[in-house]
């Protein structure tokens, strides 16, 4: 320690000094470090959170799939005009079919109605939300069985009364036994299930395993489709296409195509909404950002406090140590070695609590992850910016302070009391 | 040789109120190598403010002040610190030590303004305390200390730098009459080792420890005299 300090030199002399006049203060010196703790404790705090929403936005977009467009029919909120409830489109299946056949670069299209429904075995039920689907909706969205298999023409074709469950949905069900070929009462018909679906977990409270895939026909013969008004009707269409450069120019030409089927006169707004997985990146991806931002500021709020906390303290420190700072200055210290001796003192305080505080908001986040199962991520990067921010805080508002402390003529400070 | 300390029409003006006071007026003296001077003046009289000038500690206003030949005026803060630091010793009246510290670091403290590493400063404090006769104190704090233990901690504090003058400012005028004749015993064996010592007393029983008399009134020198009955310290 003692050839730590003398090896370099002034710096580590100031840092002792710092820390005897510390000390010297012990409470005065905890409740202002208690400041900047606070301060960079909540501006991690918020990195972290804003973090984890981009990465449970990004781990949510990828659970959709890449290169893919998804279909409603939903008036386009891009444009501008009246909303209605008759400015609803329809989409049916041939609407699909047309997709697939007439828009370059398409390579699958996914029909799919979702219902809300009740499954239940016996002694045990669950709510959840049907997809009728056919065998793309596994390719598209990269959805497949771990457990039994996924969903074939064959069921499809069949109107077979078969079910892929989630797992969330499994566990529900069936506590101990394997699903594979139990038997699933769903909105009192029975289907055989046939597989468990790759567990794709859960983000931003979105359980992404709370589901049941059954074949398109089945679930339009079988169980009730509210949410569709002819036969053929569809909740949504997902459009798989071959790579990211045909996904950007189908987006105009399903718009196109759907525009003609429905004949949709001119000036209109689309009664249906296209929306790229890359578009719901970027929109999310902007939202986040600003979460992050807002999130961010506040909590920098609470870092300003802490460094005029710091501010304040010095000026206290340098009016009553004046004496000192005469007498230093009568053996030989430079207004330099004064003025640095204060902004060590004020750095060494913003550090101490920029490490606490940091400590705390990797606990904290860690607590968080647990309790409210959303990723709060506190990287080694945050962390030393955190202290580095700190240091600056310190510099910056224990630098009036340490100046005004240098510019003090030796005799006049000498001389008071 | 040149002299140690030279001023040349010294003057420091104080305003008051919008009244200038002369408290230093026009001042030539020299003091040589080895000297032991007593400067002594009722309280007003300019003798402190003459001394804070030549610690380099206040700036005159007009006037030449040679310090080991340098002209003072040219130099700088920076200069004028290590100035201080290397050519000056200060024994002040109330012994101006950091509380909190222990008499070892106390006395180190010049030296850090120096760029000594830690472990030569300790060595030199602990030279000079031991030749305090504090030994046996160096890592006591000055509250822990007597009164004239601790001025003698500030005078091992004075001469660590090994400076070429000692600037003591009523260094007895917190003391018992006891410890008093104690410090300028010190003071007398220190001048008979070569230190030069310039004392400012308003104590006439004091001031006939020096060798030299110099009597300020109204920011002037009035008097500038060899002591004739010097006093010599019995316990030095």
């Amino acid at each position: 320690m003692n050839s730590l300090l003398s090896s370099i030199a002034g710096w580590g002399v100031n840092v002792a000094i710092a820390m005897t006049a510390l000390r010297t203060n012990l409470m005065r010196s905890i409740l202002t470090t208690l400041g900047v703790m606070i301060g960079v404790f909540s501006v991690i705090l918020a990195v972290a959170v804003g973090n984890g929403a981009k990465v449970s936005v990004n781990q949510q977009i990828a659970t959709l799939g890449s290169n893919m467009a998804i279909v409603v029919p939903e008036p386009d909120s891009g444009n501008s005009g009246p909303r209605r409830p008759s400015d609803r489109g329809r989409l049916t299946e041939r609407d699909g079919q047309a997709i697939l056949r007439q828009v370059p670069g398409v390579n699958a299209v996914a029909p799919q109605i979702r219902n809300s429904v009740q499954a239940v075995t016996s002694g045990r039920s669950a709510t959840t939300q049907a997809i009728g689907a056919t065998p793309e909706y596994g390719t598209i969205s990269n959805v497949s069985a771990s457990d039994g298999r996924f969903l074939t023409q064959g069921d499809v074709g069949s109107a077979g009364r078969v079910a892929v469950i989630g797992q969330t949905v499994a566990d529900k069900l069936f506590a101990d036994i394997s699903p594979v070929g139990q038997t699933v009462r769903i909105n009192r018909v029975s289907f055989t299930v046939i597989g468990v679906l790759e567990s794709k977990g859960s983000n931003l409270g979105n359980d992404n395993d709370d589901q049941i895939v059954v074949p398109i026909t089945t679930l339009r013969q079988r169980l009730s489709t509210a949410a569709t008004q002819g036969p053929d009707d569809v909740t949504l269409l997902f459009v798989g296409f071959e790579d990211e450069d045909s996904l950007l120019a189908g987006q105009k030409e399903i718009k196109t195509l759907l525009r003609d089927r429905y004949r949709v006169p001119k000036g209109k707004i689309n009664p249906f909404t296209v929306r790229t997985t890359t578009e719901i990146a970027e929109t999310t991806g902007e939202v986040t950002q600003i979460f992050q931002a807002v999130l961010v500021a506040i909590a920098s709020i609470s870092l300003l406090v802490g460094g005029i906390g710091i501010m304040n303290i010095m000026l206290v420190s340098v009016t009553e140590r004046t004496r000192e700072i005469g007498l230093r200055m009568a053996l030989g210290a430079k207004r330099s070695d004064i003025r640095n001796q204060f902004l060590v003192e004020a750095a060494v305080l913003c550090i101490i609590g920029g490490a606490i505080g940091l400590i705390l908001a990797m606990v904290a986040a860690a607590v968080f992850q647990k309790v409210a199962d959303f990723p709060a991520p506190v990287g080694w990067d945050t962390a030393l910016m955190s202290v580095a921010f700190s240091a600056v805080i310190g510099l910056l508002f224990g630098g009036y302070p340490a100046i005004r402390a240098s510019r003090l003529s030796p005799i006049e400070a000498l001389r008071s009391e | 040789m040149t002299a140690l300390l030279e001023t040349h029409d010294l003057v420091k003006d104080y305003v008051i109120g919008g009244e200038t006071v002369h408290a230093v007026n026009r001042v030539s003296l020299s003091i040589q190598r080895g000297e032991f001077v007593a400067i002594m003046g009722a309280s007003g009289s300019g003798k402190s403010t003459f001394m804070n000038m030549i610690g380099c500690l206040d700036v005159p206003t007009s006037g030449a002040l040679l310090l080991d030949g340098i002209d003072t005026k040219t130099l700088d803060s920076d200069e004028l610190a290590e100035i201080r630091n290397r050519k000056i010793g200060f024994v002040f009246q109330q012994f101006n030590l950091l509380a909190r510290t222990s008499a070892l670091d106390n006395v180190a403290v010049p030296l850090i303004y120096r760029g000594l590493g830690y472990t030569e400063r300790r060595e030199r404090a602990q030279a000079k305390l031991e030749a305090m006769g504090l030994g046996d104190r160096l890592l006591n704090t000055p509250a822990k200390l007597s009164g004239g233990q601790q001025q003698r901690v500030a005078i091992a504090r004075a001469l660590v730098t090994d400076p070429l003058m000692v600037l003591a400012d009523e260094p007895t005028g917190a003391l018992d009459t006891q410890t008093s004749l104690d410090i300028m015993g010190i003071f007398q064996k220190l001048n008979d080792d070569g230190i030069t010592l310039i004392v400012v007393t308003h104590e006439p029983d004091i001031a006939e420890y020096a060798a030299r008399r110099i009597v300020f009134r109204d920011g002037q020198v009035i008097e500038d005299a060899p002591v004739k009955s010097r006093r010599r310290a019995v316990s030095a």
